[in-house]
Formats: structure tokens, sequence, C-alpha cells
């Protein structure tokens, strides 16, 4: 068994001293600098630990950033990287702010630890949510730079700048290298936050320019290392049998059978889980052996037996009749302007219509795997966790120990979209390495990946819009029913709440003067997590379709009748949206604000790259939805066609997004084009469904994704410039992608599928 | 007097009995006495001795060895078109497979590359030796039994078979065989391929004589 | 049993039966071979076997005996196959773990068609998932290559 130790492995090649990453010894108390929750100042000015500097006298004044005194700059990239580019932008934006330059540059992965403030990769916010944060970061050594070369040229450090790794002193046309200054510069006293200034956007030269792909050449040399890529000495490799039905228990298994395949080790019962079910691990029996191949056979010969559990009897054809129940019922008001209701009744005609998404899985390429070392005094951890600080928690839980016993690595991530912020596998290793005595690597199975998710949650929705004798929209309700993600953390949770209908049907604006949006009830069977724009999926499915009906009902363009039912170019008050407040994404209305005129552009801007009127003219059949999502606004017109086989075939895609500022505009299209491939994903194909409680599908044929046979042509993506603050850009691709193509559908056939996937009533 | 026909299945279709013919000079007639068989099962040649009329026997053996060909483990391979199929119903291979220059699929995605010489029950892939498509020329789906005796007995498109090696290719051939253990829950060929193998032994034996275009058993 | 891979002679005690993918990484400790489904349906696994791409979570270690293996890791001494190098000027990979299978696939591809049209792409590659959606970049990054392979070994 080759040892191969993750942390060397990892930074193999970046020529780093373990001493260089002194990382795990900065006081508390300069948290509060790189914090980026922001939060009180410190008391103090911050001061480094005189051990921590005596043993690296390098420029390190922060977790980010370290200066060696060979000018060697390395900076810590603290979100995961699982395809969305991180390590390649925020670190560049860090490298701006200081002045370096990017040969000279090593980027490393943080470890799981609460000093570098919030590491959740998740909900798109790694840049939004760290921008200032990451800048202010960078601007610290930069000043203790400067400050040192004006010290030693005794001039004012007004006068000096800091680019290409050097500070310069244009007056006398001296420069020094950051490697030469590094040692003063730690010496100095770090600023405090307030007086920490950044440069002028315009001097942040790389970012918003095409930036290189860092980790390229590791992933095509197939030198990246995943989840279950890593290996120590000693350990042991485990396949669980976990129950098929949510809360189902072992009922009996034949470990002898499985210890007689050669290569197994240790049979092991898992505890079994009590809702809410959080991150706990699921249960089953756990087969631990010398290799993969041979715990998949011992697996098998367990033969278990199920006690089959609370859910046993679900089914998800009778949760879609309750689903639909739920809408046609009023449920709890959640968006009130004027009187919907009356309006309504009221009305020179109604257009109606209910829409279904079933549960979704996040499917990964790279399936669950976590790799688990309990010790005497404490645990080591190696996982491609979106969420490293949660996992440790979870860990220190089930040891009962202090979280900072806990070493967690973050491995690359094979694909997130939100299942690696759930830390159960992460979980399960620990729980089997503590009681098996040796490093414990979990590997989940595809079927155990498509079996066992948290998935998506599934929905129904009824829309219903009342127009005036000319057409105009004038009440709008929206009913979702759907069970919330906070139901897999709270037993009491069955209905969705106001902070889950933010995403899509809080934040949308609307012309009409009178607007209900309810919340209905709907109980959960299986694990809901989040995937990849989450409720904006179904969300955004429903309400781009159905402003395509109203189009269709009036005999109109659906382009003008989508900036006819936003109305005008404005940000619209909460007051106007019947809100009180807006959980917005966790961030201000002030700075992002429900933006009208935003999205109306982009549909604007997507319609005209379209050639909507021409193509529409020329009889092809295109389909347009947008949708806000994550602070970010995107439009999207898709074409579809059917081939000789009379098969639906996406054959063009328009997508034009407005993040706000960006700082790898090639990362952000390649989340685009890839959001495109992953909404068709669902559009066309994937469906989670449940037989007396246990999910219907396993692998690849029976979820099925797009292959790249099936994709587009061509996806032509346009990034809106701007210098507003960041918006997400991870998923908001996502949301629009569905409708459209289902409005493409309705202007190629005629024939409205209000549920997904397309699969159920074409042939795709 | 005609009988109705039967629809065929994808499962074994029960032969009824009728009555016996009178012997008399040969003519395309009604349908003879032929075996009764329990779904899945092949009768046995012996159970055709009733019809007297040698061609008619021949004709009756090859009908009643006709849901071997039909049956989607032997069809699927068997396409007209570019792709196997999968599946009772017959839908696309998926992944999506194409069947290249010489019917063992393009490069990257050859038979082979996937389909091993045994079925590998975790993995679910099915797999015998020499795993790959039938010629275009030998497609089944969508053919008659009559259609497919005529091919089957065409020198220039059996791969150069003569009666007696197409015997000995479909009683012992391990590609055949597959069809009669396909693994993993997939339902088998009726039969086995050793009666299969001797419904076209007495077949070939009694003149090797197609059915009418329309017949089915 | 003995077996070469990436051109050096290994040998092993191993089940005949075991896939070679899990031989590859659990015993080799080659790890660019990925698992994405254990039936086929993925790609992420994909070697070449003699030059041929199978996929080697189905391979059992008996086909694989007294034979030549080649996997990302060996595809070239230095990292900068074409393709390598097209992936890598284009910022094909998202998240990465689809795209060993990819490159293999699309190696062998290009060394029996160095010219591939659209549909040959699609069609030779059509085994190989990508969740993140990187289709049309690996499209024009194997188009790239193509002008640069060389010749058959």
């Amino acid at each position: 068994m080759p040892s191969l130790i993750a942390r060397r492995t990892f930074l193999a090649g970046l020529g780093l001293s373990a001493g260089g990453l002194a990382l795990g010894f900065f006081p508390a108390d300069t948290r509060a600098d790189d914090d980026p929750r922001g939060g009180e100042p410190p008391a103090k000015p911050p001061t480094r630990d005189p051990a921590v500097q005596a043993a690296d006298p390098a420029l390190h004044p922060n977790v980010f950033i370290h200066v060696a005194l060979d000018g060697l700059v390395t900076i810590t990239c603290h979100r995961s990287e699982m395809g969305q580019g991180i390590r390649s932008s925020l670190p560049v934006l860090l490298a701006d702010e200081l002045g370096a330059d990017m040969a000279r540059v090593r980027v490393v992965q943080a470890d799981g630890d609460p000093k570098y403030g919030d590491q959740n990769t998740d909900g798109s916010n790694s840049v939004r949510g760290s921008y200032e944060e990451m800048r202010r970061a960078a601007a610290t050594p930069r000043m203790l730079l400067i400050a040192a070369a004006a010290r030693r040229w005794q001039v004012d450090p007004g006068s000096c700048h800091a680019e290409g790794h050097r500070v310069h002193h244009p007056a006398s046309q001296r420069s020094l290298d950051f490697g030469e200054l590094a040692a003063a510069a730690a010496r100095l006293p770090i600023p405090q936050p307030d007086a920490v200034v950044l440069r002028p956007r315009a001097e942040l030269r790389r970012i918003g320019t095409e930036l290189p792909l860092i980790d390229a050449p590791a992933y095509v040399t197939g030198q990246a290392q995943y989840g279950a890529d890593i290996s120590v000495p000693g350990m042991l490799i485990a396949v669980i049998a976990r129950p098929p039905v949510l809360g189902g228990r072992v009922a009996s298994f034949d470990r002898a059978r499985a210890l007689a395949v050669p290569g197994v080790r240790q049979v092991l019962e898992l505890p079994a889980p009590t809702p809410p079910y959080a991150f706990q691990p699921l249960g089953g029996v756990a087969v631990l052996a010398d290799n993969t191949w041979a715990a998949l056979r011992g697996r098998e010969a367990l033969g278990v037996t199920w006690q089959p559990g609370e859910h046993a009897t679900h089914q998800s054809s009778q949760q879609r009749e309750a689903l639909l129940a739920a809408v046609r019922a009023p449920g709890a008001p959640a968006r009130q302007l004027g009187d919907a209701t009356a309006a309504l009744a009221g009305a020179a005609r109604i257009v109606e219509a209910e829409y279904l998404v079933p549960h979704l899985a996040h499917v990964p390429m790279e399936p669950p795997a976590a790799l688990a070392h309990v010790r005497a005094d404490g645990c080591e951890i190696w996982a491609p966790s979106q969420h490293p600080q949660a996992a440790r928690k979870e860990a220190a839980r089930i040891l009962e120990i202090d979280e900072d016993r806990i070493t967690l690595h973050v491995t690359f991530l094979g694909g997130g979209f939100g299942r690696k912020s759930k830390s159960d596998f992460i979980a399960e290793a620990v729980v089997l390495s503590r009681a098996a005595g040796v490093p414990v690597r979990v590997q989940w199975t595809r079927e155990d990946d498509i079996r066992h998710d948290y998935f998506n949650t599934v929905s129904a929705q009824q829309l219903t819009a009342g127009l005036d004798a000319d057409g105009q929209l004038v009440a709008w309700r929206h009913r979702t029913a759907f069970p919330p993600i906070d139901s897999t953390f709270n037993t009491d949770a069955e209905a969705p709440g106001p902070d889950d209908l933010q995403q899509g049907v809080l934040d949308l604006a609307l012309s009409a003067p009178h607007v209900l949006a309810e919340a209905c009830a709907a109980a959960p069977h299986v694990r809901i997590g989040w995937l990849r724009s989450v409720y904006n999926i179904f969300h955004g499915f429903a309400i781009g379709s159905f402003i395509d009906e109203i189009a269709a009902a009036r005999n109109a363009d659906p382009r003008e009748v989508w900036l006819a039912t936003l109305g005008p170019a404005r940000v619209v008050p909460l007051a106007e949206l019947g809100l009180e407040k807006l959980k917005n994404y966790g961030q201000s209305i002030a700075e992002h604000p429900v933006d009208a005129a935003r999205l109306r552009h982009v549909i604007e801007r997507v319609t005209a790259l379209a050639g909507w009127d021409e193509q529409r003219r020329a009889g092809r059949a295109l389909g347009l939805a947008a949708h806000r999502s994550f602070l970010s606004y995107v439009a999207v017109v898709a074409s579809v066609i059917l081939d000789p086989a009379g098969r639906l075939r996406v054959d063009e895609v328009w997508l034009v997004a407005d993040a706000g500022q960006i700082l790898s505009p090639d990362r952000v299209r390649a989340q685009m084009e890839g959001a495109v491939i992953f909404g068709m994903s669902h559009a066309l194909h994937g469906a989670i469904t449940l037989k007396d409680g246990a999910v219907e599908q396993s692998n690849f044929h029976d979820y099925r994704l797009i292959r790249m046979a099936e994709a587009p042509r061509a996806i032509h993506v346009e990034l809106v410039a701007s210098e507003r603050p960041p918006g997400g850009v991870g998923e908001p691709g996502v949301p629009p992608v569905a409708p459209a193509i289902a409005n493409a559908v309705f202007a190629l056939t005629r024939q409205r599928v209000r549920e997904l996937p397309l699969a159920r009533s074409l042939k795709v | 007097m005609r009988r109705p026909a039967l629809i065929l299945a994808p499962l074994i279709a029960t032969l009824a009995s009728c009555g016996p013919t009178t012997p008399g000079p040969p003519a395309p007639g009604p349908p003879a006495p032929t075996p009764t068989v329990a779904a899945g099962q092949l009768p046995a040649p012996a159970d055709f001795a009733g019809i007297s009329d040698r061609a008619q026997r021949s004709r009756a053996l090859f009908l009643a060895a006709s849901p071997v060909f039909h049956h989607p483990r032997c069809a699927n391979c068997h396409p007209d078109g570019d792709s196997p199929l999968q599946g009772m119903d017959g839908h696309l291979h998926d992944p999506p497979v194409v069947r290249g220059p010489d019917d063992h699929g393009v490069v990257g995605m050859q038979c082979q590359g996937c389909h091993q010489d045994r079925n590998l029950e975790l993995a679910r892939v099915p797999g015998a030796p020499k795993w790959a498509l039938a010629p275009r020329a030998m497609a089944w789906v969508g053919k008659s039994a009559h259609e497919i005796c005529t091919q089957l007995k065409d020198l220039n498109n059996n791969g150069g078979k003569d009666l007696q090696q197409l015997v000995e290719h479909n009683a012992h051939d391990e590609l055949v065989a597959w069809g009669w253990s396909p693994g993993h829950g997939r339902e088998p060929a009726p039969g086995t391929q050793a009666s299969f193998g001797a419904l076209i032994a007495a077949w070939v034996e009694t003149g090797a004589e197609c059915p009418q275009s329309e017949a089915k058993p | 049993m003995k077996l070469r891979v990436n051109g050096r002679e290994r040998e092993l005690e191993v089940d005949p039966e075991m896939p070679l993918l899990w031989a590859l990484r659990d015993l080799l400790g080659l790890t660019g071979t990925k698992y994405g489904c254990g039936q086929a349906l993925c790609g992420a696994c994909t070697v070449h076997l003699d030059g041929e791409v199978v996929r080697a979570c189905v391979t059992p270690m008996r086909r694989a005996e007294g034979r030549e293996v080649t996997t990302i890791e060996g595809l070239s001494p230095a990292g900068d196959h074409p393709l390598q190098r097209a992936w890598t000027e284009l910022c094909v990979p998202q998240c990465g773990f689809c795209q060993a299978g990819q490159i293999m696939t699309a190696a062998a591809l290009l060394r029996e068609h160095p010219q591939p049209s659209d549909e040959q792409i699609d069609r030779s590659l059509a085994g190989n998932l990508c969740r993140c959606g990187t289709y049309l970049r690996i499209r024009s990054a194997v188009k790239r290559a193509a002008t640069a392979v060389p010749p058959v070994k």
C-alpha cells in the first residue's frame, strides 16, 4: 500500500517547508482583521505571538498571505475548489491588491479552521461574501512592505507604491523586491483595520481579465488529489450498506460471510440515527478491507435485511397528489400587495397553471469519500468538503473532544453542487476509524450517492394571473408547496418559510398592483438538501413557464410580456414587493436591491444576442426565461429542434448574466456554460422517485445526465460589464435554463409541459 | 380454414392445438398440429412428429424456434439500425454507441471496451466472448419469421455459413449462448441453447423450409 | 500476475476478477484514474489496454495480464501531450474529475482519426460524462490538439 501523506503530496513541488506554513499559530485577536463576518475591531492593536514570529521571520500578518524571505508569496485559499475556479480567482484578487507577480505566487488550500472566517463554499458567496475582507487581507502586507521600504529609504510611504513584486520609489528610482523587505516588514506593527487602505479599483490589474486556470496542469495529468486519492499507512477502505428507506434499521446480516471475502478485515455496524437526521451517518453495516474491491465484494456478501422504518409506505406518486392538493388551497401568506384574492375574482381573464418538479440528485462526478484517522490525541481528516468547519464540528461532536483537536485537510472536490456541504460522509469515516482503531477511508459507490443523497426537494406550484380587458397583469398569486431543507435539521419543519420563498418568489419584480404568495405545507420523506440554485430551480421553472403561458394566452411576444410583467426599470423597494423584509441571500438590500432594471437588461440583451425577432419570424423555436438568484440576474434563450429520429434536441443556447463585478470572466463564463448543461440534465432527464420509501434510481442508466452528444452546438455567454458589488456566479445560471427549454418546446410543438423532466412527456 | 394469427409477445407464445390434418397433396394449408409449451420453454423436435408432411413439419419447427430470434436478448444485438438496443422494450443502448466500421463500435466506444467475456454481476454489464453487433445483413428487429429464415439461409449474408455450420453456431456458439444466461435479472430467451439447437437441427434435417410470409408461431 | 503499466513491468498478487481500476488505484497508487460509477456508464475510469480504450472499472485483471496498460499518468512523460496542452490553454476543466477519462478517450480518438469531425468527437466521447458541463470546451480542445498529434506509436 503506498503511503502518501496528503499534505506533503498536496504541496509537492510548492517548495514550502512546514515552517513556512505557521498558519496554525496566529493569536485569536488577529482574527478580526480578516474575519469576513466583520464585527467589532479588536480592543487593542493586533500583535504577533513572539514565539510564532521567532519561528518564522517571514511576513505573515494574517492567515491569508505569507511573504517569504526569498519573495515567494503564499496565498491561502480558504474556500473549497469544486470546479468554480475559486483557487484561480480569489488569490489573484489578493495578489493584485498586494502587488505581487503571479509567477511568484503559490496558492495553498486552507485546512478547516475558524481562523479563516467563513469557509462554507456554498450559496455562490465565496467572492461576494469575502471580497472586501480579502482585499483588506492583502492590503495589510502591502502597507507593511511599503512602510519597510520607506523606512529604509527614509522617504514618505505615500511616495511609494507596490507593483510587480517590488516596492517602488519613483522619485529616486529605487525599488526593492518583496523578499528583501519581508523580514523588516514582519517587525512592523500591523495597521489597525480602519487604517487599512485599499487600492483604487483601476489598480487591480489582473482581475477582470482572462486569467489562467492554475490547477489545469494538475487536473490533466492526474496529479490533483480528491477525497479517494489520499492514503495513509494502515488504512482500511470501508464500503457501507445503508438502509434503503430513511429511518430504516439493520435487522440481520451475515458477518462471517463478509469476513470470508479475501481482503476484508472488519465488519462494523453503524449506529442508527434519530431524526432530525442533519449530518448523522445513516447507519447500516460497514465492511472494512485492504482494498476497495474486497470491500465491495464484502458488502455484497453481507446479505443485510432491514427493518423498513417510518417512511416505508411513502410513494412519490402519492406525494405528487398531496403536493397538488396543497397548492389548490390557501397557504401561509409570505408576500402581500393589495388584495389579490378580490382582484382575481374580478379579473376579466384568468390564466392559471400548476407546475411539478421532482426530487433531484446532486450526482457530482466524484461520489462522496473521506478519510479519517482517529488517534488518542485527536483526529486527522482528509475530505472533499464544501464546509470544512461544519465537518470538524461534527467530528468533535462524535468524538466528544474539542474542535481544535481535529485537523481537516480539504482536498480537491470532484464536484460539489451542495452535496459536500453535508458532512455525513465524513462523520461515517470518523465513526468507523474510532471503532476500527485504524485510519478509515469511506468510499460511497454511485448507487450509494444516488440512493442516499440529500435530495433537492420536490415541489408543486400553482400560479394564477388576473388580466384586465387589455391583457395587462392586475393580479398575481403564487402558491408553492415543498418539504423544506429545515426538515433535515428540525422535525417540526413541514412547510416552507418566508426565507425559503426568498428564492425566486418574494424577490420577483411585478407590475401587478395585487400580489399574493403563499407557502403550502409538505412533509419530507427523504433528507432534503440544497442543490445548485436550490429552490430557484423549481420557482424559476414555474415562473419562467408561467409568464410564457400568459404570453401565449394573449398571443403576445414572450419578451414583451416578460418586460411588462416585471414592470419598468427600477429598484423595487420592499413595500412595493409586498414584503416587510427579505433575507436577500444574507446581504444587505441596500447594497443588493431587487433591481428590475438589471433583469430587464439581461432579457433585452439575450434576446438581441439570439436574434429573437428575426429567428422567430424565420420559424425557429426559441424559448425565453430569466431569473434573479444569489443577487445576480440571468436570462436565457434556448432553441430546440427535433432530430431525424423525432427526438427533442437543444441545439443552441444564449445566456446573459449580470453578476456585478467579476474576478475571472473565463471562470464565470465556464460556470454559465456548465449551468446550461446542468439545467438541461434536470430539464430533460433526471428525476428521483420513491417507491415503498426507497429511491428507485441507482446509477447513470436510470438517473441520466446530459452527454456530449446531447450538448448544444453552441452556448453563447455574455457577461454584463458592471462595477456593482459582486453577486453570485456558481448558481444563478441554472434556474432560467429549464423554463427556457420548456418554452421553446411550446414554440416548437404547441405542447405545454408543466412537469419535469421533459422525458415524461416527450421523446428526448 | 385459417386460424387467426396470435400476436407474438416478447414472452413465449403458447402454441394452440387444432385437429389433425388429412394427409394429401402438399399445399400451403392451415397450420398443422403444433405442440403446446409452458411459458419460457421451447418444444422438442419429437413434439412435431404429428406433422406428417415433411415440408410442413420443417416450417413448423422453424416457427417454433422463432421466438428465440425475436426475443430481446437476441434481437437487441441484431438491430436494423446503427445502434444496439436494450431492455425488454428495445430502447436505444445507453451510453449511446454506434455500429462502427466493422460492427464492433467506434474508437472510444467499442463494444469490448466495456463488455467482457462474461457477465459482471456487481457492475450489471452483460458479457460473452466476442461481444459485438451482428452485421446489418443479420438484422432481425422488425422482421417476420419468414424473413429471418430466408436471411439465415442466405450464404452471402450469413457469414458464409452452410446449414450444418448454422446448426453448430446456434447450438454451441458462446455469444449465442449468452441469450440464455444473460445475468443480472435479465429475462433469458425461451428454452435453452440445447433445445433451440435441437429445433434448428431438426429444421435443417427436414429440408430447412421457411414459414409463410404471414406465419407466426 | 504480470503486466506493464505506463511502460513499467509490474507484478501483482491479485484476484483475477479484481477490476483493473482498483488494482491501479489501491495496489499501485495510480490515483489519476477515477471511480465514477462502477458500471462503465461514465468513463471516468478510462485507460488504454494495448492502446485501446477500456473502462477499468469493469476490466478484470485477468484480461490485463501480460498486456500494456496506459493511464493518464503515463500518457506523456512531461504532461505535455497536445491534448493536455489544449486542455490547459482553453481552461477546459472545472472540477477536473472526469478529465483524465476524457483525455484518454480523446487520445485514442486522435490516434485513429487525426482530424476528427464533430460527429466523430461526439460519438467517441459519448461514454465520458461531465457533470460540470465542460463538453463544448472539450470539443474545442480536441480540435485544437488535432493539428499537433504525434504519429501513431
